[in-house]
């Protein structure tokens, strides 16, 4: 048999195997198609064969990183879970797919990568977290600027910046694509039938990350949570095909809680602060020394030498008074 | 356009009916149009006149940069200026005309999916060939792009653009694709078109929807330009029923043109 395919995905969290959306659609494709697939789950983008996750490596030595390549090589490789689609629905997953890319995506990187307090309490910090040093200084930095270029290029407009109306257009946006989605699912268990299709795994990617995550700016799920078609799909997809994400995951959750109520989340915050100002007095007393400014052996000397002189006139004076 | 100013236009637009001297502006025909933008043009040209309403095709070397979004087409209604189908659909909706209303909710649903399909995947298509394709871009979409203006300021603005289109397809994850699989996924797409259609006349039942006006724009311009290479023709002229769909349309709404 020949080794299974590796898969270099981003780590998961908040009850989901991984935190990207792309990650996600591979992972969930997987599972229903029942590919065999050597799971490596990173933090380290640098690590992965390609640069960038997801990252598929096949047995040839090949790398293959956009979710629908990774797809079309593992229907090729018989793990293919839209066999039993008619050709009428395989037209609707091609034409959803390209709802969920146009109207979806841009709402998604707003709301993770752009808007100000999502990006600085929840994306940058977990990103941060998990990333080794030295790359947790500037890689989630240069992330949010590709985000931010690539929403710019999408939108057509260079001069985008997070705002109000612009939350607004992208979240109306979304929310129509969520309408429509949950119209078209209805009351069905999965968008064709009884068993879970390639459409399934990518509106899985798209909207779990949204249902699971705990935003401050938290607009988009409240709309998802509206739609309990859609909320009970992917709470579903999760039970059935990743049970012991849900789990592991549940258990973490309540040890961060203490410390988002810290304001800068700095360890041992007291103990630097006075080293730093203890290596800065030092720092200043050993200039003042060094240049002259302050000088202690000198006046010990001068002490030691001016008193005397006032105490020897002194009893002469006594003396010459006392006989005359 | 911003949800406010999109309020503002339903509201003016639904004060007045539609006059006779509507215009749409597009760029030159002969020299200057290309083909991603041409397609985009006569969509909205065939919506209207599916919708019955009367407009007036005007030819500007600056059309782009008159456009309020920067995208072609733009009409000119009143005292009003809307770019782009979408915004146009709404705003005919607002005066009254619409094709959509018979559909019921899924069936919307899979009308804004398929259009939804059409620009992720051809229109890209399209804009991939012309911009991204060296030889393409060499004969046909720079000269062409850059016809009105004198040297340099023509060879800037091409280079300018295509610099743009390029860096877009790398954002969306198209800057990776070859041309033969960029010609795939347009099979891809007229394949899923093909099966959608079937053998009825229209995309949704007996009537023509918005649907029908951009698959047509799109797929009748592929057809009936000129490129470097004939494959993105050939590769929608293997489906028989959207070529009968394209000249149904053709001789329904577009007889007294005569193209």
């Amino acid at each position: 048999m020949a080794a299974p395919d590796e898969l270099f995905c981003w780590e998961g969290d908040w009850g989901l195997p991984s935190v990207s959306t792309d990650c996600l659609v591979v992972l969930a494709y997987a599972q229903f198609a029942g590919a065999p697939l050597k799971l490596r789950k990173i933090c380290n983008p640098w690590r992965s064969p390609s640069g960038s996750l997801p990252a598929l490596r096949t047995n040839q030595k090949k790398t293959l990183s956009r979710p629908s390549d990774i797809i079309i090589h593992l229907r090729k490789q018989k793990y293919n879970a839209d066999y039993d689609l008619s050709a009428k629905e395989g037209a609707d997953s091609l034409a959803f797919i390209s709802l969920l890319e146009e109207k979806l995506i841009p709402a998604l990187i707003y709301t993770f990568w752009i808007e100000p307090k999502n990006y600085v309490d929840v994306t940058r910090r977990w990103y941060a977290e998990h990333m080794m040093f030295p790359l947790n200084f500037f890689l989630p930095g240069r992330m949010q600027s590709r985000q931010l270029e690539k929403l710019r290029l999408l939108r057509g407009d260079e001069n985008l910046e997070a705002g109000e109306e612009l939350e607004k257009e992208l979240y109306q946006d979304a929310a129509e694509c969520m309408n429509l989605l949950s119209q078209r699912l209805g009351s069905q268990k999965f968008f064709f039938g009884d068993s879970p299709s390639s459409l399934d795994a990518y509106v899985f990617g798209h909207l779990a990350p949204i249902l699971k995550c705990k935003l401050p700016n938290g607009k988009l799920q409240q709309h998802l949570k509206s739609l309990d078609n859609l909320t009970d799909f992917c709470s579903n997809i999760l039970l059935l095909y990743f049970p012991r994400d849900g789990r592991e995951n549940s258990g973490e959750k309540t040890s961060p809680q203490p410390d988002a109520a810290d304001f800068d989340n700095v360890p041992n915050k007291r103990r630097k602060q006075f080293l730093s100002a203890v290596f800065a007095f030092a720092a200043m007393l050993s200039y003042a020394l060094l240049t002259g400014m302050v000088s202690i052996q000198h006046a010990h000397q001068e002490a030691l030498e001016e008193p005397p002189d006032p105490e020897h006139i002194g009893p002469h004076d006594h003396e010459e008074e006392g006989d005359g | 356009m911003s949800l406010a100013a999109e309020a503002f236009v339903s509201q003016m637009a639904a004060a007045e009916p539609w006059p006779e001297n509507a215009t749409l502006y597009q760029p030159l025909k002969d020299d200057q149009i290309l083909l991603s933008d041409h397609a985009s043009s006569l969509a909205v040209q065939a919506y209207l006149r599916m919708c019955g309403l009367p407009v007036q095709v005007v030819c500007r070397a600056n059309a782009e940069y008159m456009s309020p979004s920067g995208k072609i087409p733009f009409i000119h209604v009143g005292n009003q200026v809307v770019s782009e189908l979408g915004p146009i659909v709404q705003f005919t909706k607002a005066k009254g005309h619409t094709l959509s209303d018979s559909l019921d909710d899924v069936q919307r649903a899979e009308m804004k999916a398929y259009m939804e399909l059409v620009y992720n995947m051809l229109l890209t298509a399209e804009l991939y060939v012309q911009w991204c394709d060296d030889a393409t871009a060499a004969e046909i979409s720079r000269p062409r792009y850059s016809s009105p203006y004198s040297w340099p300021l023509g060879k800037i603005l091409a280079y300018q653009k295509q610099l743009e289109v390029r860096r877009k397809m790398n954002a969306i994850g198209w800057g990776g694709k070859s041309l033969e699989q960029v010609y795939e996924d347009v099979s891809q797409c007229c394949q899923a078109l093909s099966q959608r259609l079937g053998t009825q006349p229209y995309f949704f039942n007996k009537q023509a929807t918005e649907l029908d006006a951009l698959v047509f724009g799109h797929l009748f311009t592929i057809l009936t330009t000129r490129l470097t290479s004939t494959e993105l023709a050939e590769r929608v002229k293997s489906y028989s029923n959207l070529l009968s769909f394209c000249r149904r349309i053709e001789q329904t709404y577009f007889e007294d043109k005569g193209s």
